[in-house]
Formats: structure tokens, sequence, C-alpha cells
């Protein structure tokens, strides 16, 4: 991005009725086109807030960072440069180089790094992005440039544990530096006329792109959901029902290595929580074959559904997201065949569809790092893990009750042998955070919430949180509901509930509302609904329960929930951990 | 960064659309007449903003010597006319 695009990106108009989102950029030196670029990059990725870039005292990195626990900030970013960890390191300064001066340079350092690492590890709850020092060193050291001494790389090493020990902060992010690398040359990073007159030591270009790196780490999108990928010339080269099962490969000795890449980081993906599906015009038999292969770096256990015949692409792709139950715009298609990626593409224009560039070594190469970059998540919970099965186990579930012709619902229920768990521990577990976020079609409004919103919400006396767990004969679903709210008096405010759509079905969702009754002890549960163009299924529920469309704060009183809601047959455990 | 080609009337066009940048509440005719003397509206942040999107517009460094007599419209385009005599 140039400055003149930021400069006008920053300016244009928004909504007088936008919600703000404020972050203090705290850096120790004067923070001019940095700041611009930030408050652009956050505009593009958030359009509908008003972006506010706050910035304090110069030259006193330590004491902003101090200040962000006392604002009311959605994020910091936090940009620390070498002469941050001691003045003798920045070109504005004037010190002591000489040789027997350098050991102290590094102490120095190791006091900085100290503090540094103190104040951010108490400076705000809400999000906070560090990127550790990304100009070149100054010319200070004894040894020839092109050799790392051994101060050098002791003070290296220091940066590295400071990096380590914010890494593993919760709220922290850290600026990946081998990706800045990619799309920041070092050589064109520092402007040293802008820094000695100016105070600014980035070149325009540098400061755009790490401006744009904090801002997608404030921003940080949920990921996409499933991945559907093809068969032949894409999981593996070669057409297996041509080439046979034995000629298909993704090894080194057919030339084919870039095929195993592929697979071995779908199987880390779904590892990840990712769904995989497979879509290919094949004979079921002869693929199924293929999948008895051993030397698979990806396992049929780890695909679900497969979608093998010979019909449209688009007819899969329609089949998968049933099964999955996921909005399209959640997902990736990749195929080989630029025609079938078009097909698919036009039955799904919110679908990302992506030629497979076989043949093409660098291209397979990009293409594994774009999946990260759209699959990215900070940690892999337990949850994670079990959604592939879940789902699977979902699936079976919708295919035993209509298929058990003659086993009414009830029975079937009864039958299962269900579990709900419903935890109200406060602040709730990151899972809640993500499912609010994520959750479509049961969703009570649609409502997002920013990390410092959450934060806000949960550190509310008057507020209460609910997640609920589910698991049954045939498996565990994990955690899959949120509810949060206020009571008053005996009417009960539901602010937010979700219910993934994997657990639908079960009568969770009564369950739910019955906890709500018994464990607050309200008369009246007041839901702050809100049509959205998803959360059909939600307004099903009500119909169901009520006999009417939900509207705005509809309300249910607990008399009537009593006679409405059918039986249900799920053992209840509540979990509390204040 | 390389020096952008332009004709007379493009120079004035993009310097238009770099001080708009910086200055947006100007109109086209304020901004043509516009200069520091006007307090309140030409600061010395607007200055550094001003001088990095022009060289990075029009791929020039501005000599620093020279910088203090830029303190208005006909001055930037009178110098940005000088840069690109002296490149052709």
């Amino acid at each position: 991005m140039k400055l003149i695009e930021a400069l006008e990106i920053v300016k244009r108009p928004i909504k007088l009725d936008a919600r703000s989102f404020d972050v203090l950029l705290a850096a120790g030196f004067t923070p001019l086109h940095l700041q611009t670029f930030l408050a652009a990059h956050l505009r593009l990725l958030k359009p509908n807030r008003r972006i506010s870039v706050h910035t304090a005292l110069f030259g006193d990195l330590i004491g902003n960072i101090e200040k962000a626990k006392s604002q009311n900030l959605d994020a910091t970013a936090v940009v620390i440069e070498w002469a941050d960890l001691d003045p003798r390191l920045g070109a504005r300064n004037s010190g002591n180089w000489r040789a027997d001066g350098l050991t102290d340079v590094e102490r120095s350092i190791a006091v900085s790094i100290q503090r540094l690492a103190d104040a951010i590890a108490s400076s705000s709850k809400s999000p906070v992005v560090v990127s550790m020092p990304t100009l070149p060193m100054p010319p200070i050291f004894t040894t020839a440039p092109h050799q790392a001494g051994g101060l050098e790389n002791k003070i290296q090493q220091r940066v590295a544990s400071l990096a380590l020990r914010l890494a593993e902060l919760p709220n922290v992010r850290i600026v990946n530096s081998q990706f800045l690398h990619e799309t920041s040359p070092f050589n064109d990073r520092i402007d040293l006329k802008s820094e000695i007159t100016a105070g600014f030591p980035y070149s325009i270009s540098h400061a755009s792109v790490l401006a744009e790196q904090h801002a997608k780490l404030i921003h940080n999108p949920v990921p996409k959901k499933g991945l559907i990928t093809d068969l032949d010339g894409t999981l593996w080269s070669g057409i297996v029902g041509e080439d046979g099962v034995d000629g298909i490969s993704w090894d080194l000795e057919h030339k084919t290595q870039m095929h195993g890449l592929y697979q071995q980081t779908l199987a880390s993906l779904v590892s990840a929580g990712v769904l995989l599906g497979a879509a290919s015009k094949n004979s079921p038999e002869v693929v199924d074959r293929a999948f008895d292969r051993r030397d698979l770096l990806v396992s049929r256990a780890e695909i679900y559904p497969f979608e093998i015949h010979w019909s449209r692409k688009s007819e899969s792709v329609k089949r998968i997201l049933e099964k999955w139950n996921i909005n399209a715009d959640s997902i990736v298609f990749i195929d080989d065949s630029p025609m079938e990626v078009a097909e698919v593409k036009s039955a799904f224009p919110e679908m990302e569809c992506i030629v497979f560039p076989s043949g093409n070594y660098q291209g397979i190469w990009d293409l594994l790092k774009y999946l990260r970059s759209v699959f990215g998540k900070s940690s892999v919970s337990a949850d994670d893990t079990l959604r592939l099965e879940s789902l699977r186990k979902g699936a079976e579930w919708k295919d035993v009750v209509s298929n058990s012709s003659g086993v009414s619902l009830d029975e079937f229920l009864k039958l299962a042998e269900a579990s709900i768990f419903f935890d109200t521990s406060k602040p709730p577990e990151t899972r809640a955070f993500e499912l609010v976020n994520k959750t479509n079609q049961f969703n009570l409004n649609g409502r997002r919430y920013t990390e410092s919103e959450w934060v806000a919400i949960n550190s509310n006396a008057k507020s209460f949180s609910v997640l609920v767990s589910y698991e049954d004969r045939y498996g565990t679903l994990g955690k899959i509901a949120v509810m949060l709210g206020k009571l008053e008096g005996h009417k009960l405010h539901l602010e937010s509930w979700v219910l993934s759509c994997r657990a639908f079905s079960r009568r969770i969702e009564h369950q739910c509302l019955k906890f709500l009754f018994e464990r607050f002890g309200c008369e009246e549960i007041v839901f702050d609904y809100a049509q959205t163009a998803r959360n059909g299924p939600l307004q099903e529920f009500f119909i169901g329960l009520k006999g009417k469309a939900p509207y705005p704060s509809m309300a249910l009183s607990r008399e009537s929930f009593v006679t409405h809601v059918p039986a249900l047959y799920h053992n209840v455990k509540e979990h509390v951990n204040v | 960064m390389s020096k952008v080609v332009l004709s007379p009337a493009e120079r004035e066009e993009l310097l238009v659309r770099c001080f708009s940048s910086v200055f947006p509440a100007l109109t086209t005719e304020e901004i043509r007449i516009a200069s520091s003397d006007v307090p309140g509206v030409w600061d010395s942040l607007a200055t550094v903003t001003l001088i990095a999107v022009v060289e990075e517009e029009f791929g020039i460094q501005i000599d620093e010597e020279r910088m203090p007599e830029l303190h208005s419209f006909a001055a930037f385009l009178n110098y940005i006319g000088e840069e690109a005599s002296r490149g052709s």
C-alpha cells in the first residue's frame, strides 16, 4: 500500500453510528506513517468500525505499554526496535560503540527485555500484537558484517527468548519475522534520512508491510472450516482409474513428492480441526482400493465424506456441505481441473475455489502456505480434534433417526443415554468465544464480539455465561453451545445463544432453556433475538416451541415452557469454577 | 525509487491528489493556493507527511536543503517541475 492510498483510506467516510475500535500503537520512535498505515489496514479489515489508532509519548516504549492498562482498548500494537532495547543501537543517539563498551550493551538489553516482558504481561487483557526488532542492527560489533559474532548471537538469543516468553501469554500474538522477511526485503526496511531528520526509522514500504501484519493479527479473523479436495491429479499424481492403484504416486521416486506434501498438509489441517472431504469423478471401488494403500499420508479415516461418482462436482460439493451443515463461504475447494473449479465456482460463488497447480513446485508450495493462512489458528483445542469424528457421528445419527422405522424419536433419544454438561465458570473457556463468533445457523442474533468486548462482558459481575458440552453412547460432540446473559429479578435476559449445527435434533436447545429456568430460578426469559440471513434453524426451533416466529425481545414464561417442552432424556451435570 | 515521467498537467493533477490526501478538508481550488502561512492546517506533521507522499508518488528524493522553501502548493509544483526537467 502506498502512503497516499493509506491517507485516502483513513479519510473515507464512515457511518455516524459505527462502533469504535481503539488501538494503542506503542512505539519508542515517532510513529508517523506507521500510525497511518495501521489505521488504513485495520480500516480495510474492519470496514464497518470507526478505527482510532492512538499513540503516546515518543521515546518511552515501556511507559506507553503500561498506559494500555488504564485505557479501554480493543487492542495494543507494540513495535519494538533495537533502540528500545538500548539507545546506543539507534542511529539518533551518540554513545559508546567501543569494543570495551559492548558487554554493557548486552547487559542493558537483558534489563530492557525483562522490563518489556513484565510490562506486556501486565499491560492489558485485550489482544496485544508484538513485533520484535525488524531493522538491521547498526554496525556496532567488531566482527565483519558477514560474520555473526558471539555478542550479536547473544543479543539475538535474548530477543528470541522474549518472543518465546510473550507468545505463551494467551492474549499476545507475535509478528512472524520469517514471514516479514518474505514480504519486506531486509535491505529496504530502514530509512536513515527519515530516522535522523524526523525520528521515523522505517521506509514507507516497510512501514506498510509491518502495519499490515499488525493489523492482520489484531483483526484475527475466524478461520475457514472445511476443505474439499479432488483426488486424481490433486491428492495424488495420476489417474487411478487408468493408471491403477499402484500407478498413482506422491513420492520422490516418481518426482511427485509435492502431492505428498499436499497430503501431509491436509492431514495436519485435519488434526487441527479442519473438515476434509473428497469429491472425485471415479468408481467408488477403485478409490476404495487406493485408500487401502498404507503409504498414503492422509488416511481414509481423516476424510469425511467421500463423494465418488460420475455426477457433476457441484453436486458432490452440495452433498458434502449438507453433511457438514456448513456454509459455502467457510469452505475451500481444490481441483486440478480449471473446468471443474469453474463449475463449482459458478454453483457456489461465495466458495473459495482453487486450481491445484500440478507440476508447479513453487505453485504447490505457495498453495500449502496459503492454506495455512486461511485455516491458521493460534492454538488447537481438544474440541478441534473431535470435530470430524463428531460430524461423522452426527450424520450417522441423522441416518439412524430417519431410517429407524417403528422406533419413535423419543425412544431413540432415550436409548442414546445422553449427558449434557453445563459449565458456568467465569470467564468461560476460549472455546466459548470461538463458538459465539463462528456459529451462524442456531444463533440468537448473529452478534459477534471482539476479544476486548468478550473480556468486558465476562468481567461484569451481573453477567453469566454457560458453556455446554454433550456426549452420548454414539460418541462425544464436545463443547457445542454457549449462552450469555444477565439476571434481573425474575427475568433472565439472554443476550447470546449459539448451538453448533452438529448438535441439532437432540433436544439440547430445550435442555438449555430448562437449565436456565432451574439454575437461575427465573420466571421469564427475554430473548435478545434478531433475524439474520442465516439463523433459520433458530427460528424453526422457536416456531416449534411457541407456535410462532420469534421477534425482538420475545419473552418465554416458565409456565409456557413447561407446557410446550417435549420430554427430555439427558443426564444433566453442572460444573462451576469461579 | 524510480522517477515518474509526467506532463505538466499530469504533474499538477498528481500534486493536487497528494495535497488532498494530506489536507482532506481543502477543495481543489483551496489546494492550489495553499501555503504553510495559514495556521492550524499546515503544521510540521503535515509537512513531513506531504514530503513523504510527494517523494513516493513522483519517485524523487527532495533535497533537504530545499525543504524550507517548500511552503506552498506553487513551491512544490515548481520544485517538481525542476526535478522533471533535470531528469529529461
